[in-house]
């Protein structure tokens, strides 16, 4: 019998194992979840950054500055299946600053120059206008503050950029200091399956 | 040049000349006859505003075009609806390759331009509906770039194609058989002149002048040929989550534009100052 549930834990193991290999610290976190147990997570719909309806007003930035984590366990993330792909984003650019000679924003708007972008496709090295771009957030250096997705939601942009708990910072508090903090109630408890669907994008 | 509203038609509701859920494309005739692609169904008001009749789509109305001749086309989703004045269906072109959400219809010569928003073109195809050539699309390099989901489109007097471009900040000119002739506009975030955002402008309408309208902060604009900005409208009426506004003109210059969180369509005129 010992022999059996040895084999059966070090089976159990082997597999956990190559799943976290897999996909990283993150899904690790959610994986050594039970299944049924909750994690905090982002509400898109209700974050004052990403919900629509809310016009004319300052990015909020309580998610950087109430998390316990240093540097906050809030990152911006790019759904890349909602993003345009634009020239001119207004979540890369600061869109009202100087137009260079390029006929570009002079500026870009990330106070930590967390996004990058690459042309797809076929580049026009003389009419920067010409290309799509794929746009990546650098999870190292965003600290959740929430510009770009403030800039990038609807009617300005199409809503791609979010904000989202990863949980390779978080540390799973009880109660969220964020949560306690947000004054939209977005920070809600979701179930540990949906946290590690929505964990990919970046 | 300035402009002053001078009339608000719609709304939304449930009352007879009021709209439901959705407004996403208008149309004038040659008599200041507005039509309006609402909801699923065509709705027809006078030059006045009064209603005067409407009827049923097959499916959500995208855009509305009227024909020299009266029949109304009225693009929906993969097809386009050809309907008399009065409202019968006439004929229903479908095409599940060339067709997506139908968001502009026009006419050049004797054939129908469709914006298609899916294959971001233009398509051209003959009074029968078969299938001409390509406008816009992989022209010089990636085409029309339209991450606000419409392909719009004015043909001028000459029969020159004026298409939105709203991805690289322009309005591009075409010939009817697809050729780029040039454009005017260029992105600015802060000059009234120039467009800003990520994708404006997005809607345009011709007649004596080049009209269009841009989202995020809404306003419709009006620039001359040569791309000089004559004048900007009405910058505050529209409510300030407005994107894809429809824009027309009449003969009398009077300009329409589709404010689609409110439902209505305000009418401007020009004003001597």
């Amino acid at each position: 019998m010992s022999e059996h549930f040895s084999r059966r834990d070090l089976l159990h193991t082997a597999v956990r194992g190559t799943v976290l290999a897999t996909l990283g610290g993150g899904a690790g976190f959610l994986i050594r979840k039970a299944h049924g147990q909750v994690v905090w997570q982002v509400d898109a719909a209700r974050c004052l950054n990403s919900r629509l309806g809310e016009v004319g007003v300052a990015a909020c930035n309580l998610c950087t500055t109430e998390c316990v984590v240093s540097l906050s366990a809030v990152r911006a993330v790019n759904e890349h299946s909602r993003c345009g792909r634009c020239n001119i984003c207004p979540a890369y650019f600061n869109i009202t600053s100087a137009v260079d000679d390029r006929g570009l924003p002079s500026e870009k708007l990330c106070p930590r120059d967390a996004i990058m972008r690459k042309p797809i496709g076929k580049a026009d090295p003389e009419d920067p206008a010409n290309n799509f771009y794929e746009y990546l957030i650098d999870e190292e250096k965003c600290d959740g503050c929430g510009k770009c997705v403030m800039q990038c939601k609807e009617p300005l942009g199409l809503g791609s950029i979010v904000l989202r708990i990863r949980y390779n910072r978080c540390v799973d508090c009880n109660r969220c200091a964020i949560s306690t903090a947000c004054p939209k109630d977005a920070l809600i408890q979701v179930p540990v399956e949906q946290g590690l669907r929505n964990d990919g994008a970046h | 040049m300035q402009y002053r509203q001078v009339a608000v038609i719609g709304g939304k509701g449930t009352g007879p000349g009021q709209f439901g859920t959705s407004l996403r494309g208008i149309a004038v005739d040659a008599i200041s006859n507005i039509y309006a692609a609402n909801d699923s169904q065509i709705t027809v008001f006078d030059a006045a505003g009064r209603l005067r009749r409407r009827w049923s789509t097959s499916q959500p109305a995208h855009s509305v075009a009227v024909a020299a001749g009266g029949a109304v086309y009225t693009g929906e989703i993969r097809q386009i609806e050809i309907f008399d004045g009065a409202g019968k269906l006439v004929s229903t072109w479908r095409d599940e390759t060339l067709l997506g959400p139908v968001t502009a219809i026009g006419f050049v010569d004797r054939d129908v331009l469709v914006g298609d928003a899916t294959g971001r073109a233009i398509r051209r195809f003959d009074l029968s509906g078969k299938f001409r050539n390509n406008i816009g699309r992989d022209n010089p390099l990636n085409g029309l770039l339209v991450p606000n989901g419409v392909v719009d489109f004015g043909v001028d007097a000459r029969g020159i194609i004026h298409a939105t471009n709203p991805g690289k900040h322009r309005v591009e000119r075409y010939t009817p058989s697809g050729e780029l002739l040039g454009h005017i506009g260029h992105f600015h975030g802060t000059d009234p002149a120039g467009f800003g955002g990520c994708c404006n402008p997005t809607n345009v309408a011709v007649g004596d002048r080049i009209y269009v309208t841009e989202k995020a902060g809404p306003r419709a604009k009006i620039y001359r040929f040569n791309g000089e900005l004559e004048a900007v409208i009405a910058a505050d009426v529209f409510d300030a989550n407005c994107k894809n506004m429809s824009i027309a003109v009449d003969r009398q210059g009077r300009v329409y534009v589709a404010d689609t969180v409110k439902l209505a369509i305000f009418v401007f005129e020009p004003v001597a100052v």
